[in-house]
């Protein structure tokens, strides 16, 4: 066929036309890009997933490969997905949010894998995350519950946890303000880790607490790199708060516990955001002196949660331990699985544009509890509110879960 | 005042243990002119050795100090033997520091290998004991670490002073050339100076381990901090280690407790500066060598 382009000499005419035929097809061969083709609707379902098996975040990247690849193992035994056998590609990021980049290229472009489950922690789930938005698969994340995450407004993201980390205190706020007004506490003390994942949650409490009335008589942020808590515990201990309150990381909540034992400072309530949770860590770290500690949890060993007695004999019939060394990041890993099974059982379908749609509405049941997001992938719900009692974890608040009333004032020290 | 009174205690504990650790440091520095930057990472090896013998036979971490620091000390001659011996020419001081840090990064991916990236601490049954003397708390294990640096600084001091070996590193720290003249062995009184050097650490590791939640990449605070009380005391000066490590043990315990944690290791700098400013070989430093 002969092309005519008015004001355009034949020769130059055929020259533009070529031109204007050769960006035509590097626009669809970039538009090919941004949206590799998908799931071919038989064969096996492959997943493909970047997981820090070497430095920093080892220790929870396997914890997570642990989750997936039991998830895996257990579908695959019942007949897989739609009738599909799951097949993880998983590949080792180095904890480093470069690799994390290459990685889920690699598995998107080269690896072509059907869908995408996120990595861990927040640091490399924000840039994952954006390759997935990229060429518009599902990003369903177990570890990635920062403000950085959500501030993306990424509409194909959405966390297996029961809240953004940040607002991880916000149960305990819920059940201090539950009690009659001459029971609560009347003055609080602050202990708050500078990193967006731990101050936020503290600073979270203590706005709802003065706006109740409860005083601050101790306010202190301490840095990442803070070794000896013993200092700030010593001002904490002086000013002797009725609630003490912890917005913390593992390392730190034991150092803090461990400064107030040897302070010989008891306060009547005693929350850590994080590391008291820890059900094998913790008692690790401070010995007999977990008794009355708070925290919040998703997930642990004595979770009431439908599916979680069988995750657990499925978890050490493969790895063999104990229930209490599980780490909650296998069971939030195990959770992502579930709800593509969910999403695959109520559809009929399993391919991202689905996954996507149908995870926006409604409310979906996993080890962490019925997860629901907004629309940028922020669960709706709250954690668990946790106290050691008799030297185990149990879940204390709300009082629809709970499974023993909150101990207060907390026991003495064990010393 | 209280607070104050109670601060400096825990600064003065603290500050006795990383002394113990600083002092190995700057040994090495004296005999070798080598900034160990593997030092921290010795302490760490000493505090999961420490973990590996409570844990496993149940080994009181205070007196596992007996095996870790014999153990570490042959590790130190080892790694000066086979390591840094070779090294020669003018820049030995820069090609040093390069295999220390290569020490210190393979020793962290051995320990990552072997435990895993999780926190960990040894946790003995009188860890969190206390006692209350006046209204003020002095912990058990802080005490008895303090203590114990004093004790292995005094016997440091003791070779150093009364022994053969002692006087061979003194010579050594003072002209290493007229030394050999006269018949010291150098590479064997570098070897044994490094020895010494991880032995402090050894020792220094197990208290380290009881204080404080550690992993294999703990190292990384710990050098930079061991490098600060070093420069301040003086480079190669012992009796100048010990005293910047309290300095930073009192100046970050009472800036933590009465002003803010965030100010602690600030505060710190801003005396390293103000005292490099004026004297700008540290507070020991010697203006020739021979420091020890």
């Amino acid at each position: 066929m002969q092309l005519h382009i008015d004001g355009l000499r034949p020769r130059r005419a055929r020259l533009f036309a070529s031109v204007a035929a050769l960006a035509a097809g590097a626009v669809l061969l970039a538009g090919c890009a941004a949206s590799p083709s998908t799931s071919s609707s038989s064969g096996p379902l492959k997943i493909g997933i970047s997981l820090s098996l070497t430095g920093d975040f080892s220790d929870s990247g396997k914890a997570a490969q642990r989750g997936y690849d039991l998830w895996a193992s257990v579908v695959n035994k019942s007949g897989g997905v739609l009738g599909r056998q799951v097949k993880l590609s998983i590949v080792d990021d180095a904890s480093s949010p470069d690799q994390v980049v290459t990685n889920y290229t690699n598995l998107i472009t080269q690896s072509k894998v059907d869908l995408v489950f996120g990595p861990f922690s927040s640091l490399l789930t924000v840039p994952a995350s954006r390759v997935a938005s990229r060429y518009h698969y599902s990003f369903i994340e177990p570890a990635g519950g920062g403000p950085s995450v959500f501030d993306q407004k990424l509409t194909n993201l959405f966390f297996v946890q029961p809240a953004p980390t940040t607002k991880g205190g916000d149960v305990f706020a819920d059940y201090i303000l539950s009690l009659p007004a001459n029971k609560r506490p009347k003055t609080a003390g602050y202990a708050k880790l500078d990193d967006p994942f731990s101050a936020p949650i503290a600073a979270s409490i203590q706005k709802r607490f003065e706006a109740a009335g409860i005083k601050t008589v101790y306010d202190q942020t301490y840095p990442a790199e803070t070794a000896d808590m013993t200092p700030i515990m010593s001002g904490m201990s002086a000013a002797n708060p009725d609630v003490v309150v912890g917005g913390s990381q593992e390392a730190d909540a034991f150092a803090q516990i461990q400064a107030v034992i040897q302070l010989k400072f008891n306060p009547k309530w005693l929350f850590e955001s994080n590391g008291a949770n820890s059900p094998g860590d913790f008692p690790a770290a401070v010995g007999a002196n977990t008794e009355g500690v708070f925290s919040s949890a998703d997930w642990y060993a004595d979770s009431t949660v439908a599916g979680s007695a069988k995750f657990i004999s499925d978890y050490i019939a493969k790895y063999g331990g104990d229930a209490q060394k599980i780490d909650p990041t296998s069971a939030e890993a195990f959770s992502a699985g579930l709800l593509v099974e969910q999403v695959a059982k109520k559809t009929g379908k399993v391919d991202n544009a689905t996954i996507i749609k149908t995870l926006h509405s409604g409310s979906w049941p996993t080890l962490v509890g019925n997860l629901s997001w907004d629309q940028y992938g922020a669960p709706k719900g709250s954690y668990q509110l946790v106290q050691w009692i008799d030297g185990k974890l149990t879940t204390v608040f709300p009082a629809a879960t709970a499974r023993h009333t909150p101990v207060a004032p907390k026991p003495h020290w064990a010393g | 005042m209280h607070s104050l009174i109670q601060a400096v205690i825990l600064g003065v504990l603290t500050g006795g243990v990383y002394a113990l650790m600083a002092s190995g440091q700057t040994l090495i520095f004296g005999i070798m002119k080598v900034v160990n930057l593997a030092q921290g990472v010795l302490v760490v090896l000493g505090a999961y050795l420490t973990y590996t013998l409570f844990t496993q036979w149940g080994v009181d971490p205070f007196l596992s100090i007996l095996i870790t620091t014999p153990l570490l000390f042959l590790v130190g001659v080892g790694v000066q033997w086979a390591l840094l011996r070779p090294l020669h020419g003018d820049d030995v001081a820069q090609l040093s520091l390069l295999v220390t840090f290569a020490i210190a990064l393979g020793v962290e991916g051995l320990l990552s290998f072997a435990y895993g990236a999780t926190l960990t601490n040894v946790q003995p049954s009188y860890a969190n004991f206390s006692w209350t003397i006046l209204g003020y708390q002095v912990s058990l294990v802080r005490f008895v670490a303090f203590v114990l640096s004093l004790v292995v600084l005094g016997l440091l001091y003791l070779i150093l002073q009364r022994t053969k070996f002692g006087r061979s590193v003194r010579a050594t720290v003072q002209n290493p050339m007229s030394a050999q003249l006269l018949g010291v062995n150098a590479n064997r009184v570098s070897a044994l100076g490094f020895g010494l050097g991880a032995a402090t650490a050894a020792a220094a590791g197990s208290v380290f381990g009881m204080l404080n939640s550690f992993n294999p990449g703990s190292h990384y605070d710990l050098i930079s901090r061991l490098l600060t009380i070093v420069v301040l005391g003086g480079l190669g000066s012992i009796g100048g280690s010990v005293v910047a490590a309290l300095v930073m043990g009192v100046a970050s315990s009472v800036v933590s407790a009465l002003a803010s944690p965030i100010w602690s290791d600030f505060t710190f700098f801003v005396v390293l500066l103000l005292v490099l400013l004026i004297r700008p070989r540290g507070l020991f430093g010697a203006r020739t060598r021979g420091a020890l």
